[in-house]
Order: structure tokens, then C-alpha cells, then sequence
């Protein structure tokens, strides 16, 4: 054979078409025939100078003249199923032979390549030229003429089973196959499966859902659209996940989403987002959840659902304020329980229907904090000195009605006899929930703190771990730093006053029986307690008297530096009354002891006002106030002290009102007259003088302008330069922990600022501020 | 009242009671809570170094939870500042901030 000259084209051709042929058709072929295939062509090759480039055009031609063979056999087939499943079978057997026929012709290709390539030619079967030129072929050929048939057919398959017909799903995945592999770009191999299988399915897709969704929606309504719509994303991804391509390197199904997202979600939003506020009044779990997802699904259209949530909570807030007014403005446990069950309510909507979806989570927040700093049901109106010109806008109760309740829990009051301690607690951490949407925590600082003051002088707390458990809860929910230390402070002063008394009598008990058994000291930080309140002159009983100083000098010994102010406003006490009827143990502030004790020496005298002014020392206004709770306690039946002439207020007392003691004086209890009895006449301790109460009261707004100051100094400094709107956000940020504050405050403390030279406008940009060192 | 108190009886106690005449007064003291604030004994109740209150402890004191610890330093000026705000004062200057006269501590608070 090696011999043999002239091995020509044509003398062999013959032979290699007809094997060729063969193993197009997947004939059998003998091993023998296989063997002499290549031999024939190498031989070819090697002999016929032109002889691969014949090989080549003429295998072009058997390729051609089979595949058109396939063609009509294909098209042959009447109906779509059978035509697909005939391409199917013959792509199969068409794609399998393109892994061998290749393999003999593997000289055609190394010769006409350029000979120095060869040796670095990879030898895969993908870069072969003769598998390249079957697919090129097939795709030229039966694919070019017959693929619109094709796919059409595969998608109205598809769209067969969307109506609910079945059928093997097999053919549908032979065309995709058929299509991933039908692959002749190197650089995009997968380019025949998106320009024509990917983009039909989506086509179709969406046409079928743009007619079948719109008349679904309109016969059937939006509820039962969402069901459906929620139904036919999950079952058209399943069936995507099927049908399309899922390699790494493919989007196929993403896409498939987004175009279902399109035209079963976003095409209808509208319509969907319409039902949206009768959901939520209707607490529709079920359909809301479902909106919910698939509105989810359409990026940013969600946000239309927080906007009908946060208005809902916000109106249903209101509404439910409104409704109770009367109870919740004087009762401050109804106020707070109220508020809870609307917390309640609306975090257990966002939990079941959105999943506790952090975006949710806001909205609710945003809307209860509306609610709780409301000032349409209650007002505060926060007074300020005429210094600083009119009136600050209105404030929500809210903040002094926590405190209230707060104060009620942890003080031994009716309400808190009836709780455990750990119901309290429970109670509380409500109240604190509640409290984190107060935007005035200042406000309830104050409150919170006079009445703690009063629990602590008058020793009337519930329990001591309550209180001191609840400056941590205040610490930990980010109330305002500095009043929580303060209120820490207050604790340990109770406990080092409790020491100073062990140690005060121990040193006593050495030396002569004294006042000491029945006197107990509180020595207290004036800065955490009360700055700057004045001393108030009041004779004290001739015991308390002598018995002052000597706790001065004892507390000298320990301390230095200090200098002790009696704060006799808040000392109290018990003294017992004897009189005919009985005898009774009577709790009193010093101020009406000291009214008491005046009658000591003349117990049957009538003393006028003015006499009583030089016995007690006390300053008018405080004398007035004292001997008014004396002659009309509200809670008692017969009076200790009695008047004449009979006044109805305070203020009308004059020099020559005369009082005396009512040696009637009994307690009734279940309408019985006592002999022996307890009785508070303390009632709710007076914490300040009027004078200084005005001004406390003006003091939330005093160091608000200050913290306001502070704060735009602050920001100033380190920005050197700021424009009013950015000033107006960092100056919120800064001061939200204490209060949020009024656009007419920070523009009367700019004004101010301005004129003392701490700032001042750009002279370009007015609405721009410059700092001043 | 919490605290238990060492006179239980609603009698008054004895030597209260033998101060007065024959049937004994109509008003006995039976317990007195007195109630006493003390502040710093300064003229000027303003830290000149760190501009706080000097009832309040200095900001380092605040923050390190040591606010009981945070007293009130006289000098022989008269001048008076929080102990621990001098202390830092006095590693770079020893004259008071105020008068700029040798600083001489004449007391400290306790």
C-alpha cells in the first residue's frame, strides 16, 4: 500500500463517502471498514496534493445532502409533537455522530491547517473543523428553515401545560438541549440558546400571562389575583427551573423572574397596592402577607405599603386616644396599657404578615412615635419667663403621665399593694417600651425625678431593687446620661445619710440619753437633689432645736468643705395628738409641725394668722399653704385645726383669721369614730417653695436653650463653616436623646448666638453660618 | 414608714414627755426626718478649669463612674476647683488660673 503511487482524491473518495455516510446514519459498520477509513483518508491526504481540501468540500456535501435527508423526514411529521419528537431523535443521533466522524478526518484537518500549528493544536473535539462544519451545517440548514417551527412548537407546549394539559415534558428539554449544544461561537457558546430558545420562552411567557393575568384580575378580584399571582410565580420558576438552561454561567431564571415579576406584579401594582388599607384595617394576615411578597418582589414598591401602614397606625393611634380621652388623661395606667395594646397590636401585624421585616419594623416605629408625642388629645404646655418671648409650641402629656404611672408602681400606693414585685417590674418594662418613643425624655426626667424624691424622703418606695433596677432600665433605653447619674446619685446618698444616722447615734448612745432615737438625718448632694432652692426660716420645736447643731458639728468631723442647708420644706415627721376624743398618731411635714407646736403652749387658744407668722417664722405664702391643708384636708371628715372665719382658699386668709384646734378631732374608719388611729396629713409633699417652683418650672426650657446653644457651638466649631440645613439635622441628632428641638428655638438661639459674636451669616450665602473663635 | 422605729408605743417618749406639766402636751414628737443638703463652701460655684459645676464631678469623674471621689480644692486665693482638675493644672503651671498667684492649697473638700 505504501507504495502505491497516485493515490488520488478520486479513486478513494467513493469508498470514504459511502463509511461516512454510515456513520452519519449510525449504521453498523465492520471494525475493518472504521480501520481502512482512516487509512483511505490519511492516504489521501498524504498522496493528493489537493486531496484534503477535497475531502473537506466534498464531506461538506454528504454532511448537507443527509441533514437535508433529516429535514424532510422531520417535516414530514403533521403534528408539532411528533415533529419536535423526531427532531429531538435525530438531533440526538446527529449531535452523538459528531463525536466520531471527526475522528478519522483528523489528517483532512492537519493539513490544511498550517503544518507548524499542528503541534500546538489542542486535539478537543470542540475546536475540530469538522465537528465545527457539522453543526455549522445543521445550524445553516434544518435549523435555519425549521427553528421558528420548532421552538413555536416547544413553547406552545409549554403554554399546553399552563392550561393544564400534560404531555412529555422530555421534548421541551431535547429542543433546550438541542439549542445549549447547537453551539458554534467560541466566545458565546450558549449565543443559540439565548438569541432563540431563552428569548421565545420569555416572549411567551409574558404574552401568556399579559392576557391570562388582566382577565384573571378582572373576573376573579384582587384577593383572589394575589393567590393566583403568588401560585403562578412559584409554579412558572419550577417549571422554569425545568425548561431553561441552569448552568452557573446563565441567568436564564433570573431573567424568567423578573419577566414574571413584571407582568404578573408590577403590571397590576396599582390595583394591588389599592386594596393595601383595607387589609390592614381588616387585619388581613393571610392577603397582606401575600401583597407583601409579591410587591416585595418589584424593587422599591414596597414602600407604598409602609406608607399606608405607618398613616394606618398613626390614624388607628389617634383614634383610639381620642376614644378613651376621658379615662387615659387621669388615669395614667389605662393611658399606658392603651398605648401597649396599640404596640402590641401593630408589632404582631408586622411580625405575622411582613415577616418582622426591618423596613416594617421602622414604619411601625415612626407611626408610634407620632402617636405617643401626639398633642392633639393632651397638651403641655412647658411655661418659660417672659425673657424669652412668647409661648413654646405644645407638648405631649405623655412623658408626665409615664412618670405618674411609674411613680404609682413604685410607690407604696394603692395600685402597687395590689402587685408582686415581679408585676411590677413587668409593668415597667411597658412603661420604659412606651417611654423609648417619647421624644421629650427631659420631660419625663423631671417628673420622674420629683417624684423619686418624694419616694425616697418620705421613704415610701415599694422596693429599694425596683428603684435602683430602674435608673439601669432608664440608663440602658438611652435616657439622657446626665439626669440618670443624678438619679444614681440620689441612691447613694440615701445610703450614706443611713450610715451617717448608724454612726451619729452610736456616738450618742456613749454619751447622755438624747432626741437621737427619734431623728433620722438625710444629708443630700444639693446638685443631684435640688440646685439653688432657698432656705426657708421655720421655728422648730425647742427639742430639734438643740438637737441641730450637734449633728452639724458631728458631721463636720467626717466632712470638710461643706456647708449644710436645713431643707426643713422637706423634713416630716409623726407626732402624736391627745386630745378628749383620743389619741392619734398624725405624719406631718415640719412646716405643720411647726403650726402644731405653736398650740402646745395655749391648747385652748384661738391664734390669728398673724400670730402664728411670728411663732412659725414661715414666709407668708408657705403659712398660707400649710394652715389650708390643716383646716381642709380633702380627706377628712373633722379637720385638726379650725378657722374663723371660715375661708374657701388660701389666699384669703388675712392677719386676723383666727385658728384653733379641734378638740373634737377624730378618725372615722367604716364610719366609725376612732380612738386610736394613724393618719398622713402630708398628702402630696410640696418640693418647693412657690417662688422656686416657677422657676423650676421654667428650667426644662432654660436648659434646653442652653443645650441648644451648646450643641450649635458645638457643631460650629468643628465644621468651622455649615449651612442652615445640615445645622437644623446634626443639631436633632446631637439633642434627640433629651428632646426634639423646635425650629423656633434653634432660629431665636442662632439669632442670639449671632449677636454675641459667637457666629455669624456669610455675607454671600445668608442661610450660611460661619464660627467665630 | 419602712424603717422600724426604736419608739413603738403611741405613748410619748419619757424624756420628752417629763419636759412638760401635769397631763403632758396635746402635740408629742414621735419622729422627725430631717432633711439637710450640703454643697461645696465656695464663692464661685464654677470649676474655672473645666467649666463644670463644682457640686457635679468633673467630666473624668463621670465618665469613670468615680463621682463620690470628686471633691473641691481650696487655694489660699480662696480660689476653689475641682481637686483632680488642678492636679492636671499644676503639671504645667503652679499658679492659680484665676489670680495667677502661687498656687497654695489651703484645704481640701471631704
Amino acid at each position: 500500500m505504501f507504495h502505491q503511487e497516485g493515490i488520488k482524491f478520486e479513486s478513494k473518495w467513493e469508498n470514504i463517502a459511502l463509511v461516512a455516510g454510515k456513520v452519519l446514519r449510525q449504521e453498523n459498520i465492520k471494525k475493518q471498514e472504521w480501520w481502512d477509513l482512516f487509512q483511505d483518508i490519511s492516504n489521501v491526504c498524504n498522496w493528493d496534493e489537493k486531496g484534503a481540501h477535497k475531502i473537506h468540500d466534498e464531506l461538506r456535501q454528504l454532511i448537507k445532502q443527509h441533514i437535508n435527508q433529516i429535514q424532510e423526514s422531520v417535516l414530514s411529521n403533521n403534528d408539532e409533537a411528533s415533529l419536535l419528537a423526531a427532531y429531538i431523535r435525530e438531533w440526538t443521533r446527529f449531535f452523538q455522530q459528531c463525536n466520531y466522524l471527526p475522528l478519522p478526518f483528523r489528517v483532512v484537518e492537519d493539513a490544511m491547517r498550517n503544518k507548524m500549528a499542528v503541534a500546538t493544536m489542542k486535539k478537543d473535539i470542540d475546536q475540530s473543523l469538522i465537528y465545527k462544519l457539522m453543526l455549522q451545517e445543521w445550524n445553516d440548514n434544518i435549523f435555519h428553515s425549521i427553528r421558528d417551527k420548532i421552538h413555536g412548537a416547544a413553547m406552545r407546549l409549554v403554554e399546553m401545560e399552563r392550561s393544564g394539559e400534560s404531555f412529555d415534558k422530555q421534548l421541551v428539554i431535547g429542543v433546550r438541549e438541542s439549542y445549549v449544544n447547537l453551539s458554534t461561537d467560541h466566545t458565546d457558546p450558549l449565543r443559540i440558546y439565548k438569541e432563540h430558545f431563552e428569548r421565545k420562552y420569555l416572549e411567551s411567557t409574558d404574552n401568556y400571562y399579559k392576557a391570562h393575568a388582566s382577565a384573571y384580575l378582572a373576573s376573579n378580584g384582587v384577593l383572589n389575583y394575589l393567590k393566583y399571582a403568588d401560585a403562578k410565580l412559584a409554579e412558572e420558576e419550577l417549571r422554569g427551573k425545568q425548561y431553561l438552561e441552569t448552568v452557573k454561567s446563565i441567568k436564564s431564571v433570573e431573567l424568567l423572574k423578573e419577566c414574571l415579576v413584571r407582568c404578573l406584579v408590577d403590571s397590576f401594582r396599582d390595583q394591588i397596592l389599592a386594596e393595601c388599607l383595607k387589609l390592614i384595617t381588616d387585619n388581613n394576615i393571610e392577603y397582606l402577607r401575600m401583597m407583601f411578597m409579591l410587591i416585595d418582589r418589584v424593587p422599591g414598591a414596597v414602600s407604598a405599603i409602609l406608607n399606608h401602614l405607618e398613616d394606618y397606625i398613626y390614624q388607628a393611634g389617634l383614634d383610639d386616644m381620642r376614644q378613651c380621652a376621658d379615662t387615659i388623661t387621669t388615669d395614667p395606667e389605662k393611658y399606658v396599657e392603651e398605648l401597649l395594646k396599640l404596640f402590641n397590636r401593630f408589632s404582631k401585624l408586622v411580625a405575622q404578615a411582613f415577616n418582622s421585616d426591618t423596613r416594617f419594623l421602622t414604619s411601625r416605629d415612626k407611626a408610634y412615635k407620632k402617636v405617643v408625642n401626639d398633642t392633639t388629645v393632651f397638651k403641655l404646655e412647658l411655661p418659660t419667663s417672659r425673657a424669652t418671648t412668647n409661648k413654646t409650641a405644645p407638648e405631649s402629656k405623655c412623658p408626665e403621665l409615664l412618670a405618674l404611672f411609674c411613680d404609682q408602681l413604685l410607690r407604696k400606693s394603692p395600685l402597687s399593694k395590689k402587685m408582686t414585685p415581679q408585676e411590677i417590674e413587668e409593668k415597667l418594662k411597658n412603661l420604659l417600651l412606651v417611654l423609648k418613643y417619647v421624644q421629650n425624655k427631659d420631660v419625663f426626667m423631671k417628673y420622674h425625678k420629683s417624684h423619686l424624691t418624694r419616694r425616697l424622703i418620705l421613704e415610701m418606695s415599694v422596693d429599694s431593687e425596683l428603684e435602683e433596677n430602674m435608673v439601669e432600665w432608664l440608663r440602658d433605653i438611652g435616657m439622657p446620661v446626665e439626669f440618670v447619674n443624678k438619679l444614681a446619685r440620689m441612691f447613694q446618698d440615701i445610703k450614706v445619710s443611713e450610715d451617717l444616722n448608724q454612726r451619729f447615734k452610736e456616738n450618742l448612745h456613749d454619751q447622755e440619753p438624747t432626741t437621737a432615737d427619734s431623728v433620722n438625718i438625710k444629708i443630700l448632694n444639693a446638685a443631684a437633689w435640688s440646685r439653688g432652692s432657698d432656705y426657708v426660716p421655720v421655728a422648730l420645736p425647742t427639742e430639734l432645736d438643740e438637737y441641730i447643731p450637734s449633728v452639724e458639728e458631728f458631721y463636720k468631723k467626717s466632712h470638710s468643705g461643706r456647708k449644710l442647708q436645713w431643707h426643713h420644706l422637706l423634713s416630716n415627721g409623726t407626732v402624736t395628738f391627745q386630745n378628749a376624743v383620743g389619741t392619734f398618731e398624725l405624719e406631718v411635714t415640719t412646716f405643720q409641725m411647726s403650726i402644731l407646736f405653736a398650740f402646745n403652749q395655749r391648747p385652748e387658744d384661738q391664734i390669728s394668722f398673724e400670730s402664728l407668722k411670728l411663732a412659725t417664722q414661715l414666709p407668708d405664702t408657705e403659712l398660707r399653704r400649710t394652715l389650708f391643708s390643716l383646716v381642709a384636708s380633702a380627706k377628712l371628715k373633722l379637720q385638726v385645726l379650725k378657722m374663723s372665719p371660715a375661708v374657701k382658699n388660701a389666699k384669703d386668709f388675712d392677719n386676723s383669721t383666727n385658728f384653733f384646734i379641734n378638740q373634737e378631732f377624730g378618725i372615722f374608719r367604716q364610719g366609725k369614730l376612732q380612738k386610736r388611729a394613724k393618719l398622713s396629713l402630708v398628702g402630696r409633699l410640696i418640693l418647693t417653695t412657690e417662688k422656686a417652683k416657677k422657676e423650676e418650672e421654667e428650667g426644662i426650657v432654660q436648659l434646653r436653650i442652653l443645650r441648644v446653644q451648646e450643641a450649635i457651638v458645638k457643631i460650629l466649631k468643628m465644621r468651622k463653616t455649615v449651612n442652615n440645613a445640615s445645622l437644623q439635622t446634626e443639631l436633632v441628632e446631637i439633642l434627640k436623646n433629651m428632646f426634639l428641638p423646635q425650629k423656633k428655638m434653634i432660629k431665636e438661639q442662632i439669632e442670639w448666638l449671632i449677636e454675641h459674636k459667637y457666629m455669624q451669616r456669610d455675607e454671600e450665602n445668608i442661610n450660611t453660618f460661619i464660627y467665630l473663635a | 414608714m419602712a424603717e422600724k422605729m426604736v419608739v413603738s408605743t403611741p405613748n410619748p417618749s419619757p424624756q420628752i414627755k417629763k419636759k412638760e406639766k401635769h397631763q403632758g402636751p396635746m402635740f408629742v414628737l414621735k419622729r422627725w426626718n430631717a432633711v439637710a443638703m450640703w454643697s461645696w463652701d465656695v464663692s464661685c460655684d464654677t470649676c474655672a478649669i473645666c467649666k463644670h459645676h463644682v457640686m457635679d464631678a468633673c467630666l473624668r469623674c463621670q465618665t469613670d463612674g468615680k463621682q463620690e471621689e470628686c471633691v473641691v480644692v481650696w487655694g489660699e486665693c480662696n480660689h476653689s476647683y475641682h481637686n483632680c482638675c488642678m492636679a492636671l493644672w499644676m503639671q504645667h503651671s503652679d499658679k492659680c488660673p484665676l489670680c495667677s498667684s502661687d498656687w497654695i492649697v489651703s484645704r481640701t473638700g471631704k
